[in-house]
């Protein structure tokens, strides 16, 4: 019966050992591949964040050379529209002193 | 190769045209314009050009030619007008893009000096009141001798009557008897007229007239020139001066006289059809242009040359009063008569008004003041043209350019002047006295 426990024993120890040996190596493989995947994964997201930043930068550029654009825009209409207020106003007065003067010739 | 002073000749030569070529550069461009213009070898260009009278055939109905001019600094559309014998409205319709008071130095502008004559028996005196122009035909054997000239025509409320009518008389220095819807029209805008008025420079009829069988209808001067080619006057025909006097010169009493509206006016030289189109009034033109349409269209049939309909619609639309040719010319048809002659400027233009220049004796009418000089130069010169003149002048200093009229020897002159440019010009004048009172003639 000892024998018996013992060879039993002996066989779980050395099935232990060997399992515990396959469990530890996976273990490291495991904890290997994890950090792995870790590393993977905070690199995604570095690159990821960094992409997001880079896009959020050129919409933010693309906006502020929108605006500006706007802006150039709304300057050259206000002075296209000063010029074409001067040029009515001028062609006004060369009417109103044409009319007076075409009064005057009268007997 | 030859020698001069013991020298070889070419090096002469080519530090002579060097020099040349120095001396035009330096002068500027409108020198080297006028010097390149005086070589036969590009052509010469006239001092003159007819502008009054031609000779044509009978079967021609286009006399004259198209002219080029370039403007000077100091030029009106009024004055050239008058120097060329044109009606202020022919010079305007015929550049609508330039500025009739202030046009620019430089500037390139056609004068119509070509004419399309009305469709009307050629016989006696006809004036087209579209065109603003009157022509006066006489037999030169088998030829048409053609006398023409600008007149200024009746407003739209006193136009002046359409219809055939005769020379009853002739008068050297007319009386003009004011007509009471005149005087009344006068005295309400507070300048009463005599009953008469003599002759001299206040009478509106100038030196010579020429009386209508329609009473009250004269064809006379006038004491306004800048007047000729507006519908000024309340229902005669002014003419320049100069012009009232060839007419009068030269057209015997009974005379007939034919007055017509004819904005459209189709005409046939060398074959070749024109059309020249003036501003119709509201109520004839569409009748006149159908007219004209159906005269195109004759002509076209008779001549064989297909009439270009889009030419003819932008003519219609544009109405410069300008003849225009709308068919292609006959074979061996003149080309010359087409092409648009340039001449010099004149060194003076005829009738244009001549101003003083300042003086610290004189008085003066401050009539306005203005930040822009283009606005001050076209209120200075309306005031040159009145009728009689009332010399003005801008005065510019740094931003400010000033109108003034004048000068005048004494207040009361500078007090009339002031009355006149209120009544007619509707401007409060300012009396400036001079800047050195005890040099002033009088004070009155």
């Amino acid at each position: 019966m000892k024998k018996g426990l013992l060879m039993v024993s002996m066989m779980l120890v050395l099935a232990f050992a060997a399992g515990g040996c396959a469990t530890k190596s996976d273990l490291k493989e495991v904890q290997a591949r994890e950090m792995a995947i870790s590393t993977k994964a905070d690199q995604a997201a570095q690159d990821a964040q960094a992409a997001k930043a880079a896009a959020d930068e050129a919409l933010m550029k693309a906006n502020e050379a929108a605006a500006r654009a706007e802006a150039a825009e709304k300057r050259a209409e206000e002075r296209e529209r000063i010029a074409a207020e001067k040029e009515r106003i001028a062609d006004e007065k060369a009417k109103q002193a044409e009319a007076i003067f075409k009064k005057s010739m009268k007997k | 190769m030859g020698r001069f002073l013991g020298r070889p000749l070419w090096p002469i030569v080519c530090d002579f045209m060097m020099l040349s070529v120095c001396i035009l550069f330096f002068h500027g461009c409108a020198v080297t314009r006028d010097f390149l213009e005086r070589l036969p070898i590009l052509g010469q260009r006239p001092d003159s050009i007819e502008e009054n009278y031609f000779l044509a055939d009978e079967a021609d109905d286009v006399i004259g030619r198209l002219v080029a001019i370039r403007l000077k600094n100091g030029d009106t559309l009024p004055d050239i007008a008058r120097h060329f014998s044109l009606g202020i409205n022919a010079v305007s319709a015929a550049n609508p893009e330039v500025d009739v008071w202030v046009p620019q130095a430089g500037e390139s502008i056609v004068l119509p000096l070509s004419f399309i004559l009305p469709e009307v028996r050629r016989n006696g005196i006809v004036i087209n009141l579209a065109a603003m122009r009157l022509f006066y035909f006489k037999k030169k054997g088998d030829l048409q001798a053609v006398s023409t000239f600008p007149v200024g025509v009746g407003t739209e409320e006193r136009p002046t009557p359409m219809g055939r009518m005769y020379i009853t008389r002739k008068k050297l220095r007319p009386t003009w008897y004011v007509p009471a819807s005149i005087a009344t029209d006068h005295r309400k805008k507070g300048d009463p007229l005599p009953d008469k008025v003599p002759p001299g420079p206040l009478n509106p009829l100038g030196e010579y007239a020429l009386y209508l069988s329609k009473s009250g209808y004269l064809v006379h001067g006038t004491n306004k020139p800048a007047s000729i080619g507006l519908r000024a006057t309340n229902g005669c025909i002014r003419l320049y001066p100069e012009d009232i006097k060839r007419l009068y010169d030269t057209t015997p009493r009974n005379t007939p006289v034919k007055i017509v509206n004819q904005p459209y006016l189709v005409g046939r030289r060398d074959g070749m059809i024109y059309l020249e189109a003036h501003a119709p009034d509201e109520l004839s033109g569409t009748e006149a242009l159908k007219k004209a349409y159906a005269i195109l269209k004759k002509n076209e049939k008779q001549t064989g040359h297909a009439v270009d309909w889009i030419k003819v619609k932008k003519v219609v639309a544009e109405t410069r009063g300008v003849p225009v040719a709308v068919s292609a010319m006959a074979p061996g048809g003149n080309t010359a008569v087409t092409e648009t002659i340039r001449v010099r400027h004149p060194a003076n233009l005829y009738g244009q008004p001549q101003v003083p220049e300042f003086r610290i004796d004189a008085w003066y009418v401050l009539a306005a003041d203005y930040r822009d000089k283009v606005d001050a130069r076209r209120l200075a010169a309306i005031i040159n043209h009145q009728g009689p003149q009332i010399p003005a002048r801008v005065l510019s200093i740094g931003d400010r350019h000033r109108v003034l009229a004048g000068p005048f020897n004494n207040k009361g002159e500078a007090k009339a002047a002031e009355k006149r440019m209120q009544i007619d010009l509707e401007i409060d004048g300012i009396v400036v006295p001079p800047v050195e009172q005890g040099i002033a003639k009088s004070d009155k």
